[in-house]
């Protein structure tokens, strides 16, 4: 399962949107069997910010675990909203 | 020294609006021009100009400080989040023309974090004006934002009761993970504002309350002194340079 993170937005900033974009997603996600891998994909995505990434990524991470893979993470702020969120 | 006469073009890209918004600003007397040529063509003098791209931060400082405040103008005033998003990604591309991507993401970040926290920490409790000034010279490199929300001391004394003055409520909200949006465990928004200016050629001069912080590229620690005058709310004015 490949989730492509721009097909939400590609000004990801604040808390309200990250929510609905997880709440959005909640159909998709249901459907991913128990050991299929979750590839995060960052392609196209130009700004990120903790806000927006708290209310999607961090329960991502959170109901996926080790099968999540982060892909194409270059963007200068999806390099420090990730480095934010990982301490 | 002869004061320069700019067209209307080259003022309209200047200060990164339309020629439709300056001939309203001009009818309003907001920036006058005048007229010039045998055709009447509007020009503006340099000197107006330059004024005018030094008023931002006033305009923002006088809003916050002031008891009797009006909405800001229109073209500065973000009433609800999703006006801010719009004029956020305006902004956005207004800069990717002049800077490369490295800067334009990484300003576009910290300016939609700190905007966005003004809603996150003022919705349904702002004390008069709801919502956020926010205004930017692409030329200067200059972007300001301002609340006349609750301060970040109001907001964490909810959860931190031992804090007692806004100097150190801004040092909490830079330095350590802590909302008052108690119970999310959240609350990283200045600290990525902060990780970002200290390791790019950026500046941000942030006030709320009484405290003031100047921090830019290479600061270790925070040098958070009281202000000279008091704010409703925050203040932030962001400067940059292109990342090499």
């Amino acid at each position: 399962m490949i989730v492509q993170i721009k097909k939400f937005g590609t000004t990801l900033v604040s808390r309200p949107s990250g929510k609905e974009a997880w709440l959005a997603f909640q159909p998709v996600l249901n459907q991913i069997h128990t050991t299929e891998e979750v590839i995060v994909d960052f392609e196209g995505v130009m700004v990120l910010t903790p806000s927006w990434a708290d209310e999607f990524l961090t329960p991502l991470r959170g109901k996926f675990n080790k099968r999540i893979k982060l892909d194409n993470i270059d963007n200068p702020s999806v390099k420090a909203t990730l480095a934010i969120l990982d301490k | 020294m002869e004061d320069k006469l700019l067209p209307v073009g080259v003022v309209a890209k200047l200060l990164g609006i339309s020629i439709d918004t300056l001939r309203r600003w001009d009818s309003s007397g907001r920036l006058p021009s005048i007229r010039s040529g045998p055709r009447g063509h509007r020009y503006y003098r340099q000197s107006d100009i330059n004024q005018y791209l030094q008023e931002i931060d006033t305009i923002a400082q006088n809003w916050t400080q002031t008891p009797f405040p009006l909405k800001p103008s229109e073209d500065m005033y973000c009433e609800t989040r999703d006006i801010f998003q719009a004029r956020l990604e305006i902004f956005e591309s207004k800069l990717s023309r002049i800077t490369p991507i490295e800067t334009v993401s990484l300003i576009t970040a910290i300016v939609g974090e700190i905007g966005n926290n003004s809603f996150d920490h003022n919705l349904g409790n702002w004390p008069d004006i709801p919502g956020i000034y926010f205004s930017y010279t692409i030329r200067n490199k200059e972007i300001v934002l301002a609340d006349r929300g609750q301060g970040i001391l109001k907001t964490l004394k909810r959860v931190r009761t031992e804090l007692t003055n806004s100097s150190e409520a801004m040092r909490v909200a830079f330095t350590e993970t802590v909302s008052g949006r108690y119970p999310e465990a959240r609350g990283n928004g200045l600290k990525f504002v902060r990780s970002i200016i200290v390791q790019n050629p950026f500046s941000l001069y942030f006030q709320t309350g009484n405290a003031e912080l100047y921090l830019k590229q290479g600061d270790n620690g925070l040098n958070i002194q009281e202000a000279k005058t008091s704010i409703s709310g925050c203040l932030a004015k962001i400067s940059f340079e292109e990342i090499v």
